[in-house]
């Protein structure tokens, strides 16, 4: 007994400790942002006058407002097409088997460790030859690509597991292969889409290196590729680079608190079956 | 169990299967890159004709509203209140301004002019941009404006031959929104401590300032090194030009056939580099201080001299009024010529540019408006290109401002001006100067090693 | 009627002795028709991922084989780049960097998580435990720039490390960790570490609250001390979510772009470049794409090198 008291004291202590370690670049981005613009602060230290003004003026700096609805646009082109696909070719290969779902299968796992570097230089050109450099959809059609291979395995890993005798009866109903996917299996799925949806929301929002390679205008990349824009161009002001950060950050930290349960349960299932 | 092995070997093979058509099918397509490429150096070799005419403000901006895209440096004020100016006289004109830090824009430039051209743009080196065809060729610009009836040093560094090299004669492919000078500033509080009365005359007399100030527990020079710009290059080259005469120098960083940077003067120069090294005269962390920093401290009188160039001057004259000093670098042997860097402030048009009459327009209004001029000096510290003898404000004597334009005419007198080792080909400041500066700095490389290395770099991409 | 196009997943319970009979003719056009319209659904996932994916990778493939700049004609050269990735001592010590990455990123967090999932196993349901939860996975939502971000102001010269360092008086030490060569790399590692340690440890404490109690009191009864029992109960129950970890630890430091991008540009020198900037600034830069492409089929081949061999054991050991 006295055994595990002391090991839920240092249990305790050490979560503690790796909380504190977790926040603590977040505190020194927030006290940092609040010092004189252009200054150097000597770490942790609360400014004598916090210069709340560095928020609104990283916010009209960064045009926080084009950032959010740039981001909130890419979002909306990946994500529900990205999902939709993916389900529909998950259904296809884990459940109807289709002839060749094998073959399809492997295609898709060939994508599934690849990191993105490895086809960024033939992509800007591929993209180039679309005409849609410096475009949303530079970011969004590539994205919804290279989500796939994660997203067909994810999905096809629920329907595998998907009740037969379903489809056989309803089969024998007379349904048609869209209204078994649309009408019966789709409600199946909820959770696992759900899970999806939340994963791409994340990497879209925090997509990097597509955004800067494919999209100079800051206003028209995601989030993150706009940050980087805004290191580049307010990086030699420090407090003003720290504001700009953490207006940055915030929209992410907010959804995820919002829905931090189904958060960490997609993204817990999506590290175990990825 | 043995289902899933089976599966899994099946798998593997498939998957190798999968790989090998991939790959057969990528080296039977035909080669990348198209062989007429848009815009070769042979193309852009003839000069717009279609300009001799437009040299008015209605013919090359028009009366419409024109939005021009500019791609500028970050934490130099110049461009923007020259555009700000130019928008006040020709209110149809707006501006859409991107700026970068000047390693974010260096290793930009040739995506964005490529995809993206802005009508005017901050350029570090041009020989490989043009080579590759990606700025306007400006000589009918030259002769509509007459810019080729300035002093020829002013543009000579932005001349480049067909193909991009070699630079120095040619057509010219950028202008300047003004030329530099650089050479030391001190800090005339700490001197005054150490009973440093003028400047040094010798270089043994600025390595005894040096020793002085250690002794006296002052940081001797204050210069960054860090992040993808070593800022070491300033007084490395500023030794160079102490041991040797600044033509070698020229012709390395202008691509002339067999100039090499490994002479016999530029490894006393390194040499003499890394004794100060060795000696302790820089700061601990110059190897993780960026450009701003750098000025951040020198202006809170935190070390005595650092090397840098008159952009600054305006910002020290009003940072430490009365407080900084300039010379230029003294030569090793008493007596002996000065050099200095002394480039023009790059700026060019995209090859691309939509607005290209316009941005040319801008280009020749900076250099002939007074108020224009009057901003560049008094903004930006510089002097402005131009006809010798066009309108220069009055400056305040004791500024330091002063002090670096007066040191312009002893450069010129003495034909002491080089261009920046950094500017030599596009890459070699990123790839070769800073890396090894910054092990310089760290004690991992030698003098004579640094030299080789960078001339090795040179010849590998001049060559390939 | 039954249709043949569906199947039936092998650990699916079948009645026992039944067998599907093959009934073909009656029902073959349907199931014809059937088994096209289930390729209809499979076709727009493969279209995007074919055209934005598979194509980009077979060109990486053909590019790394030609010398180009990008712009003007291509010279095939080969399996040059090749040897050039291969004999090129810059290039081999970036590839050296994304395995020394590992260390940080892979070893670190693995190791912290499986100690804090064992020492906080009886207290995993409170709500410190669950506040831990949530606030250790901060680093995983925010982007990967922000984190890098906020560590290099962290760890500059003035930063809050060399402030608590000096509180603690090992003022000694102090420096500016990103930019010295000797620690700049390791001090990428440690920002890494912060962004995967969180996800670690949830996966591991996850891991852990499904292990039967029972298994611990027998282990108990045939008296097993604290390490036995980490061996024998904890440790295998959990080799899934360990190998979890350590694949997508390894990933992230071998593909690792956006922390080093923003924070330190692959320097001092070329102290912290990785392959991922690497192929980068070659192909946008430097203008080689020739040799980018080399570079990144090198890259893949080394994350899957590194990846189905974990996977590969992962597998066995759950046999």
């Amino acid at each position: 007994m006295i055994g595990s008291r002391r090991e839920a004291i240092i249990g305790r202590a050490l979560l503690i400790l790796l909380m504190a370690f977790t926040v603590l670049p977040f505190v020194s981005l927030f006290t940092t942002a609040l010092q004189p613009s252009g200054t150097y602060p000597l770490g942790l230290e609360w400014p004598a006058h916090p210069q709340w003004g560095n928020f609104t003026q990283a916010f009209k700096a960064a045009q926080m407002g084009s950032l959010l609805e740039s981001s909130a646009l890419i979002v909306a082109g990946v994500v529900p097409v990205s999902v939709l696909i993916a389900t529909m070719a998950g259904f296809a290969i884990g459940h109807l088997r289709v002839p060749g779902s094998r073959l399809a299968f492997l295609l898709f796992l060939v994508g599934l460790t690849l990191p993105f570097e490895g086809v960024i230089t033939p992509l800007y050109y591929e993209v180039q030859g679309m005409g849609l450099l410096n475009t949303r959809w530079a970011i969004i059609l590539p994205l919804i690509g290279l989500f796939m291979p994660f997203s067909v395995y994810w999905m096809r890993a629920h329907f595998v597991t998907a009740p037969a005798e379903l489809t056989d009866a309803a089969r024998t109903d007379g349904v048609n292969t869209w209204q078994l996917f649309w009408r019966i299996h789709v409600p199946l799925a909820r959770p696992a889409i759900s899970s999806l949806t939340i994963l791409l929301f994340l990497w879209t929002w925090n997509q990097f290196l597509l955004a800067i390679v494919l999209v100079d205008d800051p206003t028209k990349r995601t989030m993150a590729g706009a940050l980087g824009a805004f290191q580049g161009q307010w990086g030699t002001n420090i407090p003003l680079l720290c504001a700009g950060s953490l207006i940055i950050l915030v929209p992410t930290l907010l959804v995820f608190l919002a829905f931090q349960r189904h958060f960490v349960v997609a993204l817990l299932q999506g590290s175990l079956k990825g | 169990m043995s289902v899933q092995v089976r599966a899994s070997r099946r798998r593997g093979g498939a998957l190798a299967v999968a790989m090998l058509g991939l790959l057969a099918a990528a080296t039977a397509c035909s080669a990348p890159g198209s062989p007429q490429a848009q815009g070769t150096a042979g193309a852009s070799a003839a000069p717009a004709t279609s300009t001799a005419s437009a040299t008015s403000a209605a013919a090359a901006c028009g009366t419409a509203p024109v939005t021009m895209d500019a791609y500028i440096e970050t934490g130099f004020q110049v461009p923007n209140s020259l555009m700000a100016e130019f928008t006040k006289q020709y209110p149809n004109v707006k501006w859409n301004i991107r700026q970068d830090q000047f390693a974010v824009i260096t290793q930009n430039a040739p995506r964005v002019l490529a995809s993206d051209p802005p009508d005017i743009m901050r350029l570090p080196s041009i020989s490989d941009l043009v080579k590759d065809g990606l700025l306007k060729n400006l000589d009918g610009y030259a002769t509509a404006y007459g810019w080729d009836k300035w002093p020829s040093s002013e543009l000579v560094q932005l001349r480049l031959g067909p193909g991009g090299r070699p630079r120095g004669e040619g057509s010219l492919y950028a202008m300047g929104l003004n030329y530099s000078m650089t050479g030391v500033f001190y800090n005339k509080k700490l001197a005054a401590r150490i009973g440093m009365t003028s400047a040094p005359a010798t270089l043994a007399e600025l390595d005894q300032d040096l020793a002085k100030a250690k002794q006296a527990g002052i940081t001797p020079i204050v210069q960054f090194n860090g992040g993808a710009t070593g800022g070491f290059a300033f007084p490395l080259q500023d030794l160079m030009a102490a041991y040797g005469p600044p033509g070698p120098i020229n012709d390395w960083i202008f691509n002339k056939p067999g100039a090499t940077i490994n002479t016999p003067a530029n490894l006393q120069a390194a040499q003499h580099l890394a004794q100060w090294i060795k000696a302790g005269y820089f700061e601990a962390d110059a190897n993780a201080m960026d450009y701003p920093t750098m000025i951040s401290r020198f202006t809170h009188n935190s070390g005595l001299f650092t090397f840098d160039g008159d952009w600054e001057s305006g910002n020290f004259d009003k940072l430490m009024p009365g407080q900084a000093g300039f010379f230029l670098m003294p030569p090793a042997q008493a007596g002996g010529p000065h050099a200095a860097m002394s480039a023009p402030l790059t700026y060019g048009i995209a090859a691309k540019a939509k607005h290209a009459d316009c941005a040319a327009f801008f280009l020749n209004w900076v250099a002939t408006n007074p108020v224009a001029r009057t901003i560049d000096v008094q903004v930006g510290g510089s002097h402005p290109l131009g006809a010798s003898g066009a309108s220069m404000p009055a400056i305040k004597a004791g500024t330091v401002t002063a002090q670096t334009l007066a040191a312009g005419s002893v450069i010129g007198k003495e034909n002491g001006s080089m261009d920046f080792i950094a500017n030599a080909t596009g890459a070699i400041y990123a790839s070769a100067w800073t890396p090894e500066l910054q092990k310089l700095f760290a004690g991992k490389e030698t003098p004579s090693g640094l030299l080789s290395t960078v001339q090795a770099d040179y010849k590998q991409e001049l060559g390939g | 009627m039954l249709d043949l196009s569906t199947g039936r997943h092998p650990a699916a319970r079948e009645p026992a002795g039944s067998r599907r009979a093959p009934r073909r003719k009656p029902g073959a056009r349907r199931a014809a028709r059937a088994r096209w319209a289930g390729w209809l659904f499979v076709v727009p996932a493969l279209g995007m991922y074919g055209l934005f994916v598979l194509r980009p990778l077979a060109l990486t493939i053909q590019y790394s084989l030609y010398q180009w700049d990008g712009i003007g004609p291509s010279t095939w050269t080969g399996l040059g780049n090749y040897a050039t990735v291969f004999s090129d001592p810059a290039l081999l010590a970036i590839i050296g960097n994304a395995f020394k990455l590992i260390v940080a990123f892979s070893v670190v967090p693995v190791l912290l998580g499986l100690a804090v999932a064992v020492v906080i196993r009886r207290i995993s349901a409170s709500r410190l435990a669950l506040t831990a939860r949530t606030v250790l996975f901060l680093p995983q939502v925010i982007p990967l720039v922000a984190a890098g971000i906020a560590w290099s102001w962290l760890l500059s010269s003035t930063g809050v490390a060399n402030q608590f360092l000096s509180a603690i008086g090992l003022g000694g030490i102090t420096r500016a960790w990103l930019g010295d060569f000797s620690t700049a790399l390791p001090a990428v590692g440690l920002i890494g570490a912060w962004v995967l340690v969180g996800l670690c440890t949830v996966l591991l404490m996850s891991g852990m609250t499904k292990i039967d109690p029972s298994l611990y009191e027998a282990a108990r009864i045939d008296g097993a001390g604290l390490w036995r029992e980490f061996t024998a109960v904890t440790l295998p129950s959990i080799r899934q979510e360990i190998a979890v970890c350590v694949t997508v630890t390894v990933i992230a430091a071998l593909a690792s772009f956006d922390i080093v991008y923003i924070s330190t540009q692959g320097g001092p020198g070329e102290a912290t470049m990785v392959p991922g900037l690497e192929i980068y600034e070659l192909a946008f830069s430097h203008r080689q794409v020739g040799l980018a492409s080399a570079l990144a089929v090198v890259l893949i081949v080394l994350v899957l090198a590194c990846v189905l061999p974990i996977q590969r054991l992962a597998r066995k050991g759950a046999q």
